[in-house]
């Protein structure tokens, strides 16, 4: 059997030492935040996986490090990686200044697993099909990683490199998620098999920020069709200076299909997401732009 | 290297002896011998180990269990006052909403935090807050009946969190 430790450790300053202790070498290291992409995958490895020859692991509890708040401050939201994903929907601050927040994690899981689930644990879960990821993207959200040594901030857009995989090291914690508010509009729309507990088969985001009638700013992301969320960057391109109209839109839409490369899998085809994806980044870019329909 | 877990569960403390790699379904069912929490999926999907941890209903197959260290879990067997069944336990009763029953006691534990939540949901509320409960004797129309009949006052007043063997 391999064998598991678990650390809760209530301060950095403890998580740290824990970490130089560890002999990297020997132990694997996993942070835990609420679990819920974590443990059901520990479920599977010990009643499927063989695991004799395994390093054993060492789960890191970060549930007692205390970053699970939200604060505002000039302009700037910082939401803590352990603020459970029912917390977020239910903060004042964001239903005020972050209502594509809601609309977004709404739409994950549901309500008992988002009493569970962390933000944190979200992002770094780093899953193709997650939902917050595009949303975080179009608002150019900055993630902030913590090492024993130093703290460094990364874009949303540079921070994933793969299924599962992103740019931070393992003796990284992620510790805040930073938003700094503009004045443009936001939307996120989600394509499941039904509405709850159900991973996407295609998600998109947009921001829009428009002046005298014309788009000024504009991000755009898709999910669910490529190893990792996608910038869609033609997309902006085609709408960029321009009067959004729905006919501006449905073209620029169309430019998402140079940008995928989506796969078959359980959840829907290739096919089906080829289909699916301009249609969803056009509800996404409408919704942004204030444009009613659908 | 097993752990010894405090837990306050249904209103009394107690001690468990957990793995890091337990999870509070099985510290529950294997530890403490309360079998209302069903193992159906382990995965977070089916919602029958649905519990209330700390007055929210959580997936228990998806929690560590030592993550849950000090906190209070409410589990069906700690729901009724006495010979008196709570109200939802009531309803799903007099609806007839549990069939086979395996997912009954998540159900009603949903049901119960989320009621504490919100006492006067509409209908599309209850089956979002139900949404992550799956129930394969497709009974979901009697569940979402009973729960509005408890919403509606017909099995008397609610109890509170603090009444509820937290
Ligand atoms: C039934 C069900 C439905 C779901 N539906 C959705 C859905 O619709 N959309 C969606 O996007 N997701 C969904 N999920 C996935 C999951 O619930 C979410 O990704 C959740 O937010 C994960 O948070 P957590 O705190 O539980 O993560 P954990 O399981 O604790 O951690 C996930 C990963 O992140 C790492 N990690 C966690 N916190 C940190 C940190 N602060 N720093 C560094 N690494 C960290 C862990 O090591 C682990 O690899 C679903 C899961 C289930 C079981």
């Amino acid at each position: 059997m391999r064998k598991y430790k678990f650390e809760a450790p209530q301060s950095f300053e403890e998580l740290f030492e824990i970490m130089h202790r560890a002999n990297f070498e020997k132990d694997e290291i996993k942070f835990v935040a609420g679990g819920t992409d974590f443990v059901p995958r520990l479920n599977f490895e010990l009643n499927m996986i063989p695991s004799e020859q395994k390093q054993p692991l060492q789960i890191m509890y970060l549930g007692c490090l205390g970053i699970d708040s939200i604060i505002e401050k000039d302009g700037i939201i910082s939401i803590g990686a352990c603020c459970k994903l029912n917390d977020i929907m239910k903060n004042p601050v964001i239903c005020e200044k972050l209502p594509v927040l809601v609309e977004t994690i709404s739409q994950m899981a549901g309500l008992t697993i988002r009493n569970t689930g962390t933000i944190g644990g979200n992002i770094m879960n780093a899953s193709p099909a997650n939902d917050s990821i595009p949303t975080f993207i179009v608002l150019d959200a900055n993630f902030i990683l913590k090492s024993e040594k130093k703290e460094r901030t990364v874009k949303a857009s540079e921070f994933f490199t793969g299924p599962g995989k992103t740019v931070a090291k393992p003796d990284e914690v992620l510790t805040r998620i930073e938003i700094n508010l503009k004045k443009g509009h936001a939307s996120f729309k989600k394509l499941g098999r039904r509405q709850a507990e159900t991973l996407s088969v295609v998600n998109a985001a947009a921001y829009v920020e428009q002046e005298n009638s014309v788009c000024k700013t504009v991000r755009v992301a898709v999910g669910s069709v490529g190893p990792t969320v996608i910038r869609c960057e033609r997309v902006e391109v085609a709408l960029r200076g321009k009067k959004l109209t729905e006919d501006v839109i449905k073209t620029a839409s169309l430019k998402v299909l140079n940008e995928i490369n989506p796969i078959d899998d359980l959840r829907a085809s290739a096919w089906y997401r080829n289909k699916t994806a301009p249609v969803m980044v056009s509800r996404a870019i409408k919704a942004a732009a204030g444009i009613r329909g659908e | 290297m097993s752990e010894i877990l405090n837990l306050y569960v249904n209103g009394t403390k107690m001690q468990a002896i957990a793995k890091p790699e337990s999870t509070l379904l099985e510290v529950l069912r294997d530890e403490l011998h309360l079998v209302s929490p069903k193992c159906g999926c382990n995965h977070g999907d089916c919602g029958a180990c649905t519990v209330i941890l700390d007055g929210k209903a959580v997936k228990s197959c998806t929690v560590l269990a030592l993550t849950a260290e000090g906190k209070k879990v409410v589990t069906v067997e700690g729901l009724s006052n006495g010979s008196e069944l709570h109200p939802v336990q009531q309803a799903f009763i007099k609806y007839g909403a549990p069939q086979c029953g395996y997912c009954t006691p998540g159900m009603v534990m949903a049901t119960v935090a989320f009621l504490l939540d919100n006492p006067t949901p509409k209908e599309e509320e209850i089956k979002d807050a139900l949404s992550g409960n799956l129930c394969r004797c497709g009974g979901y129309k009697e569940y979402v009946k009973a729960v509005s009949a408890v919403v509606s006052g017909e099995f008397g007043r609610l109890p509170e969190g603090s009444e509820i063997n937290a």
